[in-house]
């Protein structure tokens, strides 16, 4: 069991022992309570998952768990106990009440002129060197973590800093065994902080990609956002794998506006941001770095950072606004099926992220298309009678602005393996030639493959308006192989599109 | 492990001192603390032979062969599993990861560590025990469900007496240590079809008497999941006896058709798939028929409007379609 269990009063596993508080963080499927436990007198974070609303297997919610109650470390959120009310899970975390450092970072921005950098040399080494300790004790647990961001680490009053939601975290082995399989082939993750063999997908990646995460990270608490955060996810994938690696300066306006930033620090960065992920250094590796030098202690940072930070009241505010599907997060699974679901953002603009830990975020990782994931094939079998899958949502814009429209490109991959590709189309914003550009791009699509499918998909679309019009098309490519079987219902030589409603 | 300075202790030497330091904080004298520490430093060492640590590789497999025969002759697994809640986090962790190792090691076909287990079967039951303790119950179910991989251990499990404490397990208040347990369970009902069918016919009673009260639970998660795991067992081909077993009881069709109308969507669905067993058996005894055809337009109506969200599910609503024709077209046996 988890940490720091006093074993006078251990946590209990019932609603009437806790007093819910203010809210501190809503998703889709969950909502987290500033709470008090009244046995033990003790502030707590309790994360309410509505499990109606997983659709998940149970298995996925049961492997975050353990990924947290198999942490026992300073850096890592503490976990306490989880136990079930009505159709509801409770999770009880411990309550960090410096919310997480992208609120802070947010909230900075706001107050105070940042355009030379949002926090000092000396905050952003100490913060990161208190993140590298907790991944390296993750990755010494055969965990990744998978979404490193300044949204995910939190910060307690006493400048403690942990790392956060393990939603999408992976045992790298399956049951922990470290010796079985040294790289994971499912993924998922935020774009702006995925790594680039990540998104390739092609070899499975390991502890490394959590190195890269790291450096965006560290460009983050520099320069206030990820370094490609203005754009589409899609883009954000092209511009990483095709572009030399970021930088303090690829997101700046002005040149000279971040050369306060030290040789130092930048070295760290481009150590962490190399695209072979071999030539990055481990987190044991990094916390030698000469960068980490200049960290200082927690209490320092209770002066740069908590104090500074936006009052919980505001954070609460801003977390009860949170709409749904004002950002989101894309998934491939290990046949390269896209998936994209609502939920955190990477767009400053979006409201905010909420305090606590594995926040109220919306945790559905792969809701759709999971397919069989080749390194749970021995252990976590899923179910012979039809799994039953959401279907996603059309998104509308609360305030009524542009449509979105969900679409699926179904099609072979080189390896000829079926493949789902989502994405949507937000009317009188994207254009069905720039979608076909961004997917070739993102090196989804064959780029002989583009005119057709831009052609197809603005007739679907353009048909919508028409009464009883049909929800796809299936169309011949061209970059067919030579020996092939054309077969429209086999999409051999044939790709669909279809509107998912 | 270093090259130089201190020399790397044998397999028989590692093991004798982990032995001894568990045996000292088994006695819990004074020495505990000491003990402690040297148990957890041991298994750092015996788990860095096994997986190598990033600096070196895993050792020879003479060396692995020599380690696990000294962990046979001197029956430390036991030890290990029976102290494994006076071993420190990181420890307990280790313990695990060294014993799924040597359960997976094989000469050829043969896994020697399974077959030193037939011979210990304790070592097994104070694993399925270790869900009685919260502090221990998620590293114990790490090994059991590595155990459960292979027969001749999954067989001992299924047919001891211990194995009807899961029903209990599986609904312990504390989430995560409930869901280990289900997974173990699961796995062990699921994993070797054959010997699954064979055990469930041969204690049909026993075991779906017990599965009735998880089927029946308070809890949310239990009556979802053991539903679930239902529909599975049911539907699997190997399990057809004992699904023809089942869908002749008709207590079986009422707790299922109240199911379908419970509160939560997840359980009206998992219901659905064991419902339609029931109607899609073309020889329904008289007491199923009587209660189909006393509700016969009820069902339909029901059936109609129920989960019509559910457009795309061809298979859903294709099932759904036939249920709706087998139960209109129902007639009274005749004489």
């Amino acid at each position: 069991m988890a940490a720091g269990a006093n074993v006078s009063c251990p946590w209990p596993n019932t609603e009437d022992d806790y007093e819910l508080r203010d809210v501190i963080g809503v998703g889709a499927t969950a909502v987290v309570y500033g709470a008090y436990c009244k046995p033990r007198g003790e502030k707590c974070a309790i994360k309410r998952i509505n499990l109606e609303k997983w659709n998940t297997s149970m298995d996925e919610l049961l492997k975050e768990i353990q990924a947290m109650s198999s942490c026992n470390h300073e850096n890592v959120v503490t976990y306490y106990t989880s136990f079930v009310v009505n159709d509801e899970l409770w999770l009880v975390l411990r309550l960090l009440e410096g919310g997480s450092l992208l609120d802070v970072i947010k909230h900075k921005m706001k107050v105070t002129n940042c355009k030379h950098g949002v926090f000092d040399e000396a905050t952003i080494a100490t913060v990161l060197k208190e993140v590298l300790k907790g991944l390296e004790y993750f990755h010494s647990n055969g965990q990744i973590h998978r979404d490193i961001k300044a949204g995910n680490i939190l910060l307690g009053e006493d400048g403690t800093v942990q790392i956060a939601d393990f939603g999408v975290s992976a045992w790298l082995a399956t049951g922990r065994d470290i010796s079985r399989q040294k790289v994971r082939h499912t993924f998922v993750g935020t774009p702006c902080w995925m790594a680039p063999e990540v998104m390739e997908q092609d070899h499975g990646y390991d502890f490394k990609a959590d190195i890269w995460s790291f450096g965006i990270t560290a460009i983050e608490m520099a320069t206030g956002t990820a370094p490609y955060h203005k754009y589409p996810p899609m883009k954000v994938l092209m511009l990483t794998l095709q572009n030399d690696p970021p930088n303090l300066e690829t997101g700046a306006d002005e040149k000279e506006q971040y050369k306060a930033y030290g040789k130092t620090f930048r070295k760290m960065i481009v150590d962490c941001l190399q695209k072979d992920p071999s030539k990055r250094p481990t987190a044991t590796e990094l916390l030698k770095h000469p960068f980490f030098k200049k960290a200082k202690d927690r209490k320092y940072l209770t002066q740069t950072l908590v104090a500074i930070g936006p009052s919980m009241e505001t954070r609460v505010h801003k977390a009860s606004k949170k709409q749904p599907g004002a950002s989101g997060r894309l998934h491939r699974t290990l046949t390269g099926g896209w998936v994209w679901s609502e939920e955190e953002d990477e767009d400053a603009e979006a409201p905010e992220s909420d305090e606590d830990s594995s926040t109220g975020e919306d945790k559905r990782p792969m809701n759709e298309l999971q397919q069989a994931d080749s390194s749970g094939s021995e252990d976590d079998e899923e179910p012979v009678t039809g799994e039953k899958k959401p279907l996603q949502e059309t998104r509308m814009d609360e305030k009524g602005g542009p449509q979105v429209i969900n679409l699926v490109l179904r099609l072979r991959n080189a390896r000829r393996e079926l493949n789902d590709i989502r994405f949507e189309f937000i009317i009188g914003k994207d254009s069905a030639e720039g979608i076909a550009g961004e997917l070739v791009g993102a090196g989804l699509v064959d780029p002989h493959d583009s005119v057709p499918i831009s052609l197809n998909l603005a007739k679907l679309l353009e048909a919508q308006s028409m009464p009883s019009s049909s929800k796809a098309i299936t169309f011949h490519l061209n970059s067919t192989g030579p020996n092939e079987q054309f077969d429209d219902k086999a999409l051999i030589g044939f790709a669909q599109i279809s509107i998912v409603d | 492990m270093p090259l130089f300075g201190k020399s790397q202790k044998s397999p028989a030497e590692l093991v004798r001192s982990l032995k001894d330091a568990v045996t000292a904080l088994e006695r819990g004298d004074k020495k505990a603390e000491k003990a402690q520490e040297d148990v957890s430093k041991n298994l750092v060492l015996i788990k860095n032979m096994l997986y190598g640590t990033s600096d070196a590789e895993p050792q020879t497999d003479i060396i692995v062969a020599q380690l696990a025969q000294e962990l046979y002759n001197t029956n430390l697994l036991l030890l290990l599993i029976q102290n494994l809640n006076r071993i420190d986090f990181e420890g307990k962790k280790d313990v695990a990861q060294v014993f799924n190792n040597v359960l997976r090691r094989q000469i050829g076909t043969r896994s020697p560590t399974v077959e030193y287990i037939c011979t210990k079967p304790e070592i097994l039951f104070t694993l399925m025990s270790g869900y009685e303790h919260q502090e221990i119950a998620s590293n114990c179910g790490t090994m059991l469900r590595e155990c459960a991989r292979y027969e001749a251990l999954a067989k001992i499990m299924l047919y001891s007496d211990d194995f009807y404490n899961f029903f209990r397990y599986v609904e312990v208040s504390t989430f995560d240590i409930a869901s280990d347990a289900f997974s173990t369970f699961k796995e062990l009902l699921t994993r070797h079809k054959m010997l699954c069918a064979e055990f469930l016919e041969a204690n049909y009673d026993k075991v779906f008497s017990h599965y009735q009260r998880l089927l029946n639970s308070e809890n949310y998660v239990t009556r979802r999941q053991s539903l679930k795991l239902l529909g599975e067992l049911l539907l699997d081909r190997h399990n057809f006896s004992i699904m023809t077993r089942y869908i002749t009881n008709p207590d079986n069709l009422k707790l299922m058709m109240n199911m379908l109308k419970e509160k939560s969507r997840n359980i009206q669905f998992e219901a659905f798939h064991v419902f339609k067993v029931f109607v899609a058996n073309p020889n329904k005894p008289k007491p199923i028929l009587d209660i189909l055809l006393r509700n016969q337009d009820k069902l339909v109506d029901f059936l109609t409007k129920f989960h019509t969200d559910r457009s795309e599910d061809e298979q859903f609503n294709d099932e759904k379609a036939y249920l709706i024709k087998q139960i209109k077209e129902l007639k009274p046996l005749e004489h």
